[in-house]
């Protein structure tokens, strides 16, 4: 039995310790927003924070989470209550598929707690981890870049220590 | 939009619980008067719909087409919600059930593709919303007592003298009234929605993770299912130790299938791991010797010996080719690509009581519904297809390979079963693009006009192998006989009598000259192959322009010049063409920049593009590329701008690192680190000029990926002055 944090509550798992996060959170707490594109960290579709740096959770084993804080897109912002990053994808019709854009906006949110006003170089390094497959790249950047400097509500330091 | 975890049938239950609402389909069979005003009674089903109003004034809209990043349920909910006088943000869009009448006007059956949807449906789903709204009027002045030119409507209301009434007001009068099915469309200066920009109406459930995908849906019960397949295409199983397997925790069953071997459990995790436990023997078949070189060298051989059948024939090409000054001929090769979307392939079944369910984000719904009941004897009354969101499709989601497998999974285990591939199932078991050896010999005079153009390809045909895996699913009541027999004449057909249009379209008609021919000879290795973004155009864009760029440096003139020059006869492509020209005029590329440029017709939509790239090493930079478009009207230019940019992003992807190697049969790549996908530090800006032509709608979904890689190829020759005619493009 694995405990740890999922958006803010405290969970028990009971998957063998070696079943990737990702499917833990899908399969057995059924939150569905994150997403399984390759299973080898190349692609970013599964992005998560862990203690508030993004992670690839379909490579992370379950045990690597015991007594940490891990949140999904489900935890970052609702559609009656979005992320500022979530308002700025909307305003912007970034997605296309849309498949790929619960990992693009983790990335993106992680980048930002810990630095709020990254160059574009800096964005292409912090996102270049997460594949989109529709190209949808330069809306992905410049909504990243509208938000940032912005104050963001929502912060990494909360997301640890909760 | 999101129907989760909600049967249509239950939800269409609730709705007439709450009861009275107006229900309006359009029959397309032609039967009586073609139009259906239903009103709904307790518990009533009526599939031939697209359009419910409830008392409460909500607008739902069943969309006929499917979502797959293409932004088919804003487009569709504009047309509709233009002439209903409803803005598409305000309607409820649900993914439709199957029906006839959502069937797509240009095809005939119930599919998307072929960037055809916003052009099949732009007078029909306006109809609709016209005829709709004329009885809603007609309605409003029957309980007001006003004339009923005396009423305007607007977002959702009708309006008399300045007071606002919902339509909801009067879906019970519109229930009991006929209409008129010539209520007259809006002129062009009136669209409130059409040609204007909003965000897309899934872009908040697919920025909060609250979008449904097939893989999303997770009902009672459900069990996993993970399958092992043959590396070698066709290959079938001969033998497995299943008890390796079997015995892992979490497995329930280890079943044979007609695609390989199906572990199932309680989780997917559990399925997967067990899955690897397994060693299966296949047979051995043809393909299995074959390498991408064996493909290459039989495809130049037929190139050489064999003259093929023809496509095309115009004029005297012999005639044109004595006339010319130059002679020019060069080969061109594209490989096998994977469309790799990012939601691998996926589906839900359930069997229970003798119907059947099913869940998947598919290119054709009807053919899912097909499939199921073909492989499980359920008749396809009893089956309920359920579309989701496509997590990406590019053509794949139009083989059904895992509906398949996962019916015969259910039937075989009698438990509701999610079948999930791999990155590595898709890359290595899918269905791809045709690799493709292309040659083009052409007459140009001194002054620049092309005298003769005569090309040939040589490749697998996408037709029929589409069609052995449409037909089963297209036809469940077919017998396996028939189908082999038809599937078996179009090979036939396609391989000896005619060509497939598909694998040679755009290689010869957008440039001027009376003389052309083309023709075809078909290689087969038993790669399965199907459509892949823009098809055939995917591969002859690159042969076409890269000859076109050729031409122009032998008759000394600038290559856009020569295309303007020799587009006279084709009026909207020249004009896309001189737009981009005085575009790049003003361009000034940094040192080491250069700029390339390329233009294509396909799918009746006009595109020009630019590429201004950079050597760095030995590797090919693309710094921005500027895409050109005429679509027609504009539905939304926002989604078009978005189509451009992604079709860039995709056709580079293609350009620069695309290609699938074969080695005894079997794919080598199987992940994106061997099957790369452009990331944004890699990606170039894309400014996109949408030129307003004012005519009918043409589809974008593929129009933009064709120019980008010989746009590229000619930007590569400026830097480098080497030719690049092999896909990808990789410098000597």
């Amino acid at each position: 039995m694995i405990e740890f944090t999922l958006n803010g509550k405290t969970v028990r798992s009971d998957d063998d310790p070696s079943t990737p996060l990702l499917w833990v959170v899908r399969d057995t707490f059924k939150l569905k927003g994150s997403k399984f594109g390759c299973g080898a960290g190349l692609c970013g579709a599964c992005t998560m924070h862990i203690d508030g740096d993004a992670s690839r959770t379909c490579i992370t084993p379950l045990s690597a989470v015991a007594g940490r804080n891990v949140t999904t897109i489900e935890g970052l912002g609702t559609p009656d209550d979005m992320h500022p990053l979530q308002e700025a994808w909307v305003q912007l019709s970034v997605p296309q598929c849309g498949y790929c854009q619960s990992g693009q906006i983790m990335s993106a949110a992680s980048l930002l707690e810990k630095n709020p006003n990254p160059s574009s170089t800096e964005v292409d390094a912090a996102m270049s981890g997460n594949i989109c497959r529709c190209g949808c790249y330069v809306r992905i950047k410049d909504a990243v870049l509208q938000v940032a400097g912005q104050n963001l509500a929502y912060n990494a330091a909360e997301e640890s220590k909760a | 939009m999101n129907t989760t975890n909600m049967s249509r049938r239950k939800f269409l239950k609730t709705t007439s619980v709450i009861g009275g609402g107006l229900v309006v389909g359009f029959s397309m069979t032609g039967c009586a008067s073609g139009k259906l005003p239903i009103a709904l009674s307790e518990g009533a089903f009526i599939p031939n719909a697209f359009l419910q109003i409830t008392p409460e004034n909500t607008v739902r809209f069943y969309c006929p087409r499917d979502e797959m990043g293409q932004g088919v349920t804003t487009g569709l909910g504009t047309l509709i919600g233009e002439e209903l006088d409803v803005h598409p943000k305000d309607m409820e869009i649900e993914f439709s059930g199957v029906h006839s009448d959502y069937n797509n006007p240009d095809f005939g059956v119930q599919a998307t593709g072929g960037s055809s949807s916003l052009k099949a449906h732009y007078l029909h789903l306006r109809q609709v919303g016209a005829n709709t709204r004329a009885l809603l009027v007609d309605a409003a002045s029957k309980n007001l007592g006003v004339s009923v030119g005396d009423i305007a409507t607007e977002d959702g209301h009708i309006v008399v003298a300045g007071k606002r009434y919902p339509y909801g007001q009067f879906v019970g009068t519109a229930a009991t009234m006929n209409t008129s099915d010539e209520a007259p469309l809006k002129s062009n200066t009136n669209f409130r929605y059409i040609g204007k920009e909003f965000s897309r109406v899934d872009a908040t459930v697919k920025s909060t993770g609250t979008a449904e995908y097939g893989i999303d849906i997770d009902i009672p019960g459900m069990h996993h299912a993970v399958v092992k397949r043959s590396p070698v295409a066709g290959a079938k199983l001969k033998s497995v130790d299943k008890s390796k397997a079997q015995n892992m925790p979490g497995v329930t069953d280890v079943v044979e299938i007609s695609s390989g071997v199906a572990v199932v459990a309680e989780k997917y995790w559990q399925a997967k791991t067990a899955a690897e436990k397994l060693s299966p023997v296949w047979e051995e078949v043809a393909l299995a010797k074959v390498d991408t070189e064996t493909v290459r060298q039989d495809y130049i051989a037929a190139m050489k010996n064999d003259d093929g059948i023809s496509d095309t024939d115009e004029g005297d090409v012999e005639a044109g080719l004595d006339t010319a000054d130059h002679i020019i001929e060069a080969e061109y090769w594209a490989p096998y690509l994977a469309h790799a979307p990012l939601e691998p392939m996926n589906a839900v079944v359930r069997i229970e009581n003798g119907e059947a369910d099913v869940w998947s984000g598919t290119q054709g719904i009807v053919a899912a519904r097909g499939l199921v009941s073909r492989f499980s004897d359920i008749p396809v009354e009893k089956v309920r297809a359920h579309n989701t969101y496509l997590g990406g499709a590019f053509g794949r989601r139009g083989t059904l390979t895992h509906v398949i497998e996962a019916t015969e999974v259910a039937v075989a285990t009698n438990k509701p079963i999610h079948l999930l591939w791999s990155r590595e199932d898709d890359i290595r078991n899918g269905v791809y693009r045709p690799a493709s050896l292309m040659k083009i010999r052409a007459g140009l005079k001194d002054d620049g006009s092309i005298t003769a153009w005569q090309a040939k390809r040589v490749g697998g045909n996408i037709t029929p192998k589409t069609l052995e895996n449409m037909m089963p699913a297209l036809f469940p009541g077919l017998g396996d006989g028939t189908i082999d027999f038809m599937v078996g004449l179009s090979r036939n057909v396609f391989a000896g009598w005619m060509v497939d249009h598909s694998s040679v379209e755009g290689l010869f008609e957008d440039y001027d000259t009376a003389n052309k021919t083309v023709d075809h000879v078909t290689v087969e290795h038993d790669v399965p192959l199907t459509f892949w973004r823009s098809v055939g155009h995917s591969y002859t864009s690159f042969a076409k322009e890269g000859m076109v760029d050729e031409l122009a440096e032998k008759a000394g003139m600038d290559p856009v010049e020569f295309r303007v020059k020799n587009t006279q006869n084709n009026p909207r492509l020249n004009n896309v063409i001189r737009v981009a020209q005085q575009r790049m005029e003003k361009m000034r590329p940094a040192d080491g920049h250069y700029l390339g440029f390329a233009a294509h017709n396909s799918f009746s939509t006009d595109v020009a593009e630019i590429a201004e790239i950079s050597i760095e090493g030995n590797e090919i930079k693309v710094h921005k590329v500027t895409c050109v478009v005429d679509c027609g009207i504009a539905v939304n230019p926002d989604i078009v701008r978005a189509q451009m940019e992604g079709a860039v992003m995709f056709g580079l992807t293609a350009a620069l690192y695309g290609d699938l190697d074969l080695e005894k049969g079997a794919f080598k790549q199987s992940n994106f680190h061997d099957y790369p996908i452009l990331r944004m530090s890699e990606a170039p800006a894309v400014e996109v000029i949408i030129i307003d032509s004012g005519t009918e709608p043409t589809g974008v979904g593929e129009p933009g990926l064709p120019p980008i890689a010989p746009a590229v190829a000619s930007a590569v020759f400026k830097a480098t002055g080497q030719r690049l005619r092999s896909l990808p493009l990789k410098l000597a």
